[in-house]
């Protein structure tokens, strides 16, 4: 026996290492064939020069697009009238890529390390995977002289908000940025303005003194009047807006950072780039936090955060008579103003959950507390939504750039093509009535919509058509519209890839521990030089460094 | 009186285990309870503090969202052909390889074995696996969720180890009487060996039940995709849906409808697993025990 045994092992580990061989070419002769995309890569852009005469020969057989420049909520239904009018508008064929949306980057991944891949592409989950895609081959440079020659009104709005950094890499354009217009209003601060009533205060608090003293009342004077000492101020979502009062917030979300998600923002300070969550002024903020809490403002259950379940923006603490000011939701999760063209409008879909739990609740949309040094604001997630990218394949042909670029120039500048696209066929999915718009669909879900065609071909959501045709809901945005601070769109550097999720947990420590009163607010000076030590100063440099390359410095 | 003192401690050792075991019910059942009230109770309750045992008042919203989706019918045919395909690939194949390697004249036994202990312990990964599915031409085929892992190694070692332990003069009279090879595994062994393979058959049965990932790789066809993978949609699809931005936009109570999800998920499962279970556990244990 034991003899057959020592023949058995060998043989066993030849096999493993067949095995791994067999893997290792694999993974190398997929590398080859992204490299030599790469390489081809380079002759679209001078191709695309003499592209103009494609425009006029539409009598030419349709190009045929491999497509995946949307959210794949569900799977298009080939044929569909949004499809044809697209179709016979760009004189192209569409082959619509269907990708799980609740797992997109792994399924991706998979089919393009497969050697599969769509001709135009959705950059999720943001800008920061484009580095990765570049190295493996996926993504082709765009010229900007291509972009400027099919798409001028596109190329303007972009420079308008500034986002040809957040797609560059190594001084080229690899994507088409998209804009988000919600992500330049910053989350809301809900009161609950019935609570400050009872207890005496008429004029929203501005100030931080102000909003100690409310949150102060709230804690004591039993604002909902059960006879017991059980209501708090705030919880982990008011968080980030007092941290606001002293500078960028360094968590901006304690929720997410508790669970280990990465949670480190850039701000842009005396012109270098630094991270917020080491800033000083963020240990003044602590120690006035650590008060709080002594004192009881702050829900002892704020580490396990006031979203106990359900939807991210609702406030479980908020909608149980717990605590008096919530945030993190958007104007539109909160909106207490009805429409009134719109019958059935019952407002935003966390007020109406806050009115189902406690029918005689009333909210005011706050504005954040101003500090010492006048800063306030709170956490905006900023304009730049996943862009759009062509890969090495769909470059490879010049048509498909310039039928891609029109897509998107026309998202821009035609109202019609950008509504039907985006919303869906008027009369059909939505009307227009005295300047408002009325969706006749209101519950179809985003499966369902994507299979009619809805927001599968628009690419760039336009802001200025976004208010035009929600008005209402625009200007309601407007009108509780205040200070925010959003992430400096930075370029991404391998280091921050692997430190983030480290420094993440050590600053959600840090500042945990300080706001528990476990530590001191000393400890902070501490919690820096470690932050620094272990892949912090590295990061700084790192994308000091790239982004100075990349504006070309 | 002895035996009425004896009686007596039998007594409360009986009224102490049935108390502990009564408890340890309770214990598993209330988290369930929670789940079935909330599936169906309107928002107000499911975002109250609190336990919610019995429901109050109704709302069944939630399963109205789950079952409004046309995908979810087919997906239950498919989820249910694909177990049942899975299971009865699974036996036969288990079956017969685990035979062969049970008997100690199997040529290079050893050998054989360790071939088959090794994809234990290394796979190619998903990508390979990937790869190996597309050039096979399994994409977008119910064979490409059933024939990668129709055969379990850890399965096959368990059935293996159990037929090992049936007596070898069984098969030895068999053969004085003149049964032959196929006659003995047909007549002799299988009839032996049914509580293992019903282990074999509710492990497989239940992997296949819940396996979503592969569908989501392998198969493009919406409507070819299995239950687990639908019903992943629709919980995240109602997420996607509270959070458009459109004024007017009704919103959906997500975490009931997660839960009648579930609900909806488990159903069979908990119908089927009270009749198969007594074989779950003596199949395991034989297997286990004996290996």
């Amino acid at each position: 026996m034991t003899k057959k045994r020592k023949i058995v092992k060998p043989s066993a580990s030849v096999l493993l290492c067949c095995v791994i061989a067999a893997g290792m070419l694999a993974a190398c002769s997929s590398n080859n064939n992204g490299n030599s995309g790469t390489s081809d890569s380079s002759t679209p852009a001078a191709l695309a020069g003499n592209g103009d005469n494609n425009q006029s020969t539409n009598k030419e057989d349709p190009v045929t697009i491999d497509w995946l420049a949307y959210n794949s909520f569900g799977q298009m239904t080939p044929g569909n009238t949004i499809e044809k009018m697209v179709s016979e508008k760009f004189n192209a064929k569409f082959n619509i890529w269907y990708i799980d949306s609740s797992n997109w980057v792994d399924a991706l991944n998979v089919k393009l390390a497969g050697g599969e891949m769509p001709d135009v592409l959705l950059v999720k989950p943001d800008f920061n995977t484009i580095s990765k895609y570049v190295d493996n081959g996926v993504l082709a440079p765009i010229s900007e002289d291509t972009i400027r020659q099919f798409a001028p009104t596109y190329a303007k709005l972009i420079n308008q908000y500034d986002l040809w950094n957040t797609v560059k890499y190594d001084g080229q354009i690899y994507a088409l940025p998209a804009i988000n217009i919600n992500g330049d209003y910053p989350t809301a601060l809900i009161w609950r303005e019935d609570w400050l009533k009872k207890v005496g205060i008429t004029k929203i608090p501005q100030t931080l003194q102000e909003f100690e003293e409310a949150l102060t009342k709230i804690r004591n004077n039993d604002p909902d009047g059960n006879g017991k000492k059980d209501t708090y101020g705030l919880s982990d979502y008011a968080l980030p807006a007092i941290l606001g009062a002293f500078g960028y917030p360094g968590i901006s979300d304690f929720k997410n950072a508790g669970k280990g998600i990465v949670n480190l923002d850039y701000i842009q300070k005396n012109g270098k780039i630094q991270l917020a969550a080491i800033q000083p002024e963020m240990k003044d903020a602590l120690t006035l936090l650590s008060k709080w809490y002594k004192e009881g403002l702050i829900d002892p259950e704020f580490i396990t955060s006031e979203n106990t379940g359900g939807y991210w923006a609702d406030s479980n603490a908020f909608y149980n008579n717990r605590i008096a000011l919530t945030g993190k939701g958007m104007y539109y999760h909160w909106r207490n103003q009805m429409n009134a063209n719109a019958p059935d409008d019952l407002g935003g879909g966390q007020y109406q959950n806050l009115l189902k739990a406690q029918p005689n609740a009333e909210i005011a949309f706050g504005t954040p507390p101003v500090g010492p040094d006048g800063k306030s604001g709170t956490i905006k997630w900023g304009v730049n939504a996943p862009p759009v990218g062509i890969t090495t394949k769909g470059a490879k042909d010049p048509r498909k750039v310039e039928t891609i670029l029109q897509m998107a120039e026309a998202s821009i500048t035609d109202y019609d093509y950008y509504n039907t696209t985006f919303r869906g066929v008027e009369g059909e999915d939505w009307k227009e009535e005295n300047g408002n718009y009325i969706n006749l669909n209101p519950k179809i879900t985003s499966a369902d919509a994507t299979k009619k065609g809805i927001s599968v071909f628009h690419m760039i959501e336009s802001p200025d058509f976004n208010k035009k045709f929600d008005a209402f809901n625009y200007q309601f945005a407007d009108s509780v519209k205040t200070e925010g601070y959003a992430p400096f769109p930075a370029p991404t550097v391998d280091s921050f890839t692997k430190y983030a999720g480290d420094l993440t947990k050590l600053t959600d420590d840090a500042y945990l521990k300080i706001i528990l009163g476990e530590a001191s607010p000393d400890s902070f000076d501490d919690f820096v030089k470690k932050f620094e030590a272990n892949g912090g100063a590295q990061i700084e440099k790192d994308v000091n460094e790239a982004y100075n390359k990349m504006v070309g410095k | 009186m002895p035996t009425y003192k004896t009686h007596k401690s039998d007594m409360i050792f009986t009224i102490f285990v049935y108390a502990v075991l009564t408890l340890l019910a309770v214990v598993t059942l209330l988290p369930f309870l929670q789940i079935v009230t909330l599936s169906m109770s309107p928002a107000e309750i499911v975002n109250s503090y609190g336990f919610h045992f019995i429901p109050t008042s109704f709302d069944f919203s939630g399963y109205r969202q789950v079952f409004k989706n046309d995908l979810i019918w087919t997906a239950y045919g498919n989820t249910i052909l694909r177990t049942v395909l899975a299971v009865t690939l699974t036996l036969i194949l288990t079956f017969l390889g685990a035979y062969p390697l049970s008997k100690k004249f199997l040529p290079h036994r050893t050998f054989w074995t360790g071939f088959v202990v090794l994809t234990m312990f290394f796979s190619g990964g998903m990508i390979p696996s990937y790869i190996l599915i597309k050039e096979l031409g399994l994409m977008n085929s119910i064979w490409s969720l059933i024939l990668p892992g129709a055969v379990s190694t850890f399965l096959l070692l368990i059935v293996r180890n159990f037929i090992h332990e049936i007596p070898e003069a069984l098969e030895e009279s068999a053969k004085m009487d003149g049964a032959n090879d196929i006659y003995i595994l047909w007549r002799i062994i299988l009839p032996l060996s049914l509580p293992v393979l019903a282990t074999v058959a509710l492990y497989t049965g239940v992997y296949h039940w819940n396996a979503w990932f592969d569908s989501m790789l392998y198969i493009q066809d919406e409507k070819k995709q299995v239950l687990q993978l639908v019903l992943r949609h629709i919980v995240l699809d109602g997420d996607l849906a509270a959070s458009r931005t459109e004024t007017g936009q009704t919103n959906v109570n997500t975490e009931s409808m997660k839960l009648a999800t579930l609900i909806v998920s488990i159903l069979p499962i908990l119908c089927v697993y009270p009749f198969l279970q007594k074989y779950f556990v003596k199949g395991t244990l034989i297997g286990s025990i004996k290996g």
